[in-house]
């Protein structure tokens, strides 16, 4: 067999046969098919409890009606519930504290002496809804009273509401339910998989090293180059699991029955280009924690304050997330560790700004390249030194040294 | 040819390779001996430039080894280098289209070296389930599938049974017949001397033994007579000598110019002489008589050479 130089497997090519290796055996490996398995498990789970449990938005209205009631009365009070978003049922009631006791009814409107009563308290938006309902009813009945056919009334006293318009493009202060499922959905999501396949990376240089394959693999390719395709191959394999885990939450919100939002088509995506770019920032990091130890047993520690800043910044996002219009949260959104996980939630909440994103993602890219070139240094140092664990500190003094 | 020239190399105190220089020519089988701790996987690593050097250099037909011409070179480290979950076939294939093989040509040399090496039915076994000294054969078949130029491989024998040792000398002969050059080492001499037709034997970082095997256990200034009696007998010959436990055998040291028929008669005088022999001493010998000191491993040595490397 006679192979000239050009035979050589350039850097694509390395590359392409070490991230088809690691996709390869990923795939292959039970363990990773149970945590798929669980993953999906846990996102259905979710979407089932919430079904059985979760509110779907305030409950029907129940509103009795006790005494002489017109149409009118009825038909207003159900059209003002539905201009803020409520259903109402509306029914005549013969004995107003057993409705309310009794059968379950809200609120009861007494005619006669114009009353409302209620058990408890009495709901601001509840009282708005009758107070108004009442008062269109009394016009509409003194407009038929001075001839008034009941079309020209309905012209006046069902106007087309007014929209509500910010100027600072907030469309009202409270964060809607579903884009708060959304951005904690998506930052769930994230950390669990940046979590697991960053420790992919880092069991998979510590492996490795601790059975000297690095040595074989060395007279054949560049650290670089294996760093690469070992990133790659398991991104890939990362990327898979996050579509079955970007569907099963799909179905997850129908199971749960809340209507699926059309900004989660904008939001898939997003995610997964925070996720891309998360990927590459964080596992570049583990790699590098694994090619410090020697033995699986040190890939704990060694890799602790990685772990350390990825579960600071989710855990930002459960703080920083819900206010994502305040300044603290913009400017923690633009700190590329935190960026994959919060800046999501802020754009699904449409809190940030392109630019605020593009920063964001600039910065994030940057700190990667830089981390790849730091990466790449040290690797080539402690690659092949064997025994105890390379401290943080030592490997970036030989970072440095060179 | 590979050249290694004046490699130096030193790790904190520790002078780990001192001046170390050698050549293996294609066609030859050279034999990298000396204790553990000597030097030698280091040595080795530095040819496959995965040591930086203090000083020294490697050269290959005369140019110094870079990356490409290192794509020529076979190597199997110390260690088992192999994922232990992957699967054999696999494992090889991966490894020989990284070495530059197109996808049917590294399958089609995977299936042929698992055929010779007697492990065709185990290609879709993950390497932890085979035996140590069959991921031992696929690991030598790792540093063979390309029919590399230059073979260096570190302690290939060791924990081979004698059959398995048999097979691999075997398959290592026929690489060097096509025209390989290989260094080979072993901390065990007489193991493998026979497999060498030359030894390089180094001691705590310094060559202090290098030629042809036969020139030079003939060199040595010494030749052993050894003398086995029917039953045990006491015999005190006027020369450094040693007697196994049973009392029988006899092993004495002589010069190489003595004419041992005196020594046989003075036996025979003493006893039932069944069988004797006169001979140059074995390479661990000669060792001990130019080092003064038999190749014991060093600790102290192997310890730096394990941490640092």
């Amino acid at each position: 067999m006679s192979r000239s130089d050009t035979d050589l497997p350039g850097t694509v090519g390395v590359i392409r046969l070490v991230a088809t290796r690691e996709l390869t055996e990923r795939l292959r490996s039970k363990s990773f098919f149970i945590l798929t398995g669980l993953l999906v498990v846990g996102i259905l789970a979710i979407g089932g409890i919430s079904r059985f449990t979760g509110d779907d938005g305030p409950d029907a209205l129940e509103v009795g009606i006790r005494g002489q009631a017109s149409e009118e009365l009825r038909n207003a009070i159900t059209a003002t519930a539905a201009r803020v978003g409520r259903d109402v049922t509306v029914t005549g009631v013969a004995d107003a504290r057993a409705a309310l006791e009794d059968f379950g009814f809200d609120v009861v409107v007494v005619v006669g002496p114009r009353q409302v009563l209620t058990s408890g308290a009495i709901d601001d938006q509840v009282l708005a809804i009758i107070q108004q309902g009442w008062a269109t009813a009394a016009i509409a009945d003194g407009l038929a009273q001075l001839g008034i056919s009941p079309e020209q009334a309905q012209a006046v006293l069902r106007p087309e509401p007014l929209e509500p318009v910010s100027l600072d493009g907030d469309d009202g202060g409270e964060l809607d339910g579903l884009v708060v499922l959304t951005g904690t959905f998506a930052a769930i999501l994230l950390f669990i998989s940046l979590q697991m396949f960053g420790s992919y990376v880092l069991q998979g240089v510590v492996e490795e090293k601790s059975t000297a394959v690095i040595e074989v693999l060395l007279v054949r390719a560049r650290p670089d180059q294996l760093l690469a395709g070992k990133v790659l191959g398991i991104g890939i394999a990362a990327l898979i699991q996050f579509f079955v885990a970007v569907v099963a939450a799909l179905v997850s919100l129908v199971i749960s029955g809340a209507e699926v939002p059309s900004e989660i088509w904008s939001a898939v995506p997003m995610t997964l280009l925070w996720f891309l770019t998360g990927y590459a920032f964080y596992s570049t990091l583990f790699a590098l924690a694994g090619s410090l130890v020697s033995r699986q047993e040190d890939a704990q520690a060694a890799s602790a304050p990685i772990l350390t800043v990825l579960i600071g910044a989710y855990m930002l996002v459960f703080v920083f997330g819900y206010i994502p219009d305040s300044t603290a949260s913009t400017v923690m959104s633009l700190i590329p560790p935190i960026a994959p996980l919060l800046m999501p939630m802020r754009m699904a909440a449409g809190a940030a700004s392109v630019v605020e994103v593009l920063v964001a993602l600039a910065g994030l890219l940057l700190s990667t390249f830089l981390v790849w070139k730091l990466a790449g240094r040290i690797f080539e140092q402690v690659l092949l030194r064997r025994g105890s664990r390379v401290s943080w500190a030592d490997a970036l003094a030989l970072a440095r040294r060179r | 040819m590979l050249l290694v020239n004046g490699l130096t190399k030193r790790y904190g105190d520790l002078l780990a390779l001192d001046d170390v220089g050698f050549g293996v020519e294609p066609g030859q089988i050279v034999g990298f001996l000396g204790p553990n701790g000597a030097g030698k996987t280091t040595t080795m690593r530095a040819i496959m430039r995965l040591v930086a050097l203090d000083a020294g250099e490697v050269t290959w037909s005369g140019a110094p080894v870079d990356p490409t011409i290192r794509q020529r070179f076979g190597y199997m480290p110390a260690e088992r280098g192999m994922y232990p979950k992957m699967r054999v076939r696999d494992h090889l294939v991966y490894y020989a289209q990284l070495s530059g093989l197109d996808t049917t040509t590294a399958g089609r040399t995977t299936d042929d070296w698992l055929e010779r090496l007697g492990l065709a039915d185990r290609g879709d076994d993950p390497i932890e389930a085979l035996s140590s000294g069959n991921q031992q054969r696929v690991q030598s078949a790792l540093a063979l599938l390309d029919e590399p130029d230059l073979l260096v491989l570190d302690e290939p024998f060791s924990g081979l049974d004698p059959i398995a040792v048999d097979m691999l000398s075997d398959v290592l002969r026929e690489q060097v017949e096509r025209g390989a050059a290989l260094l080979l080492s072993s901390h065990q001499l007489d193991l493998v001397a026979d497999v060498c037709s030359a030894v390089v034997i180094v001691d705590r970082g310094r060559v202090v033994l290098r030629g042809d095997v036969a020139e030079l256990r003939a060199s040595s200034p010494t030749r052993l007579v050894q003398v086995e009696f029917a039953s045990a007998t006491a015999w005190q010959p006027d020369a450094p000598s040693e007697v196994s436990d049973d009392g029988r055998r006899h092993r004495v040291s002589v010069a190489a110019g003595t004419d041992p028929n005196g020594l046989i008669t003075d036996a025979h005088s003493r006893g039932d002489v069944v069988a004797y022999s006169f001979a140059p001493p074995d390479l661990s010998e000669v060792f001990l008589g130019v080092v003064g000191r038999e190749t014991l491993d060093d600790p102290e040595r192997v310890m730096a050479e394990e941490v640092e490397r």
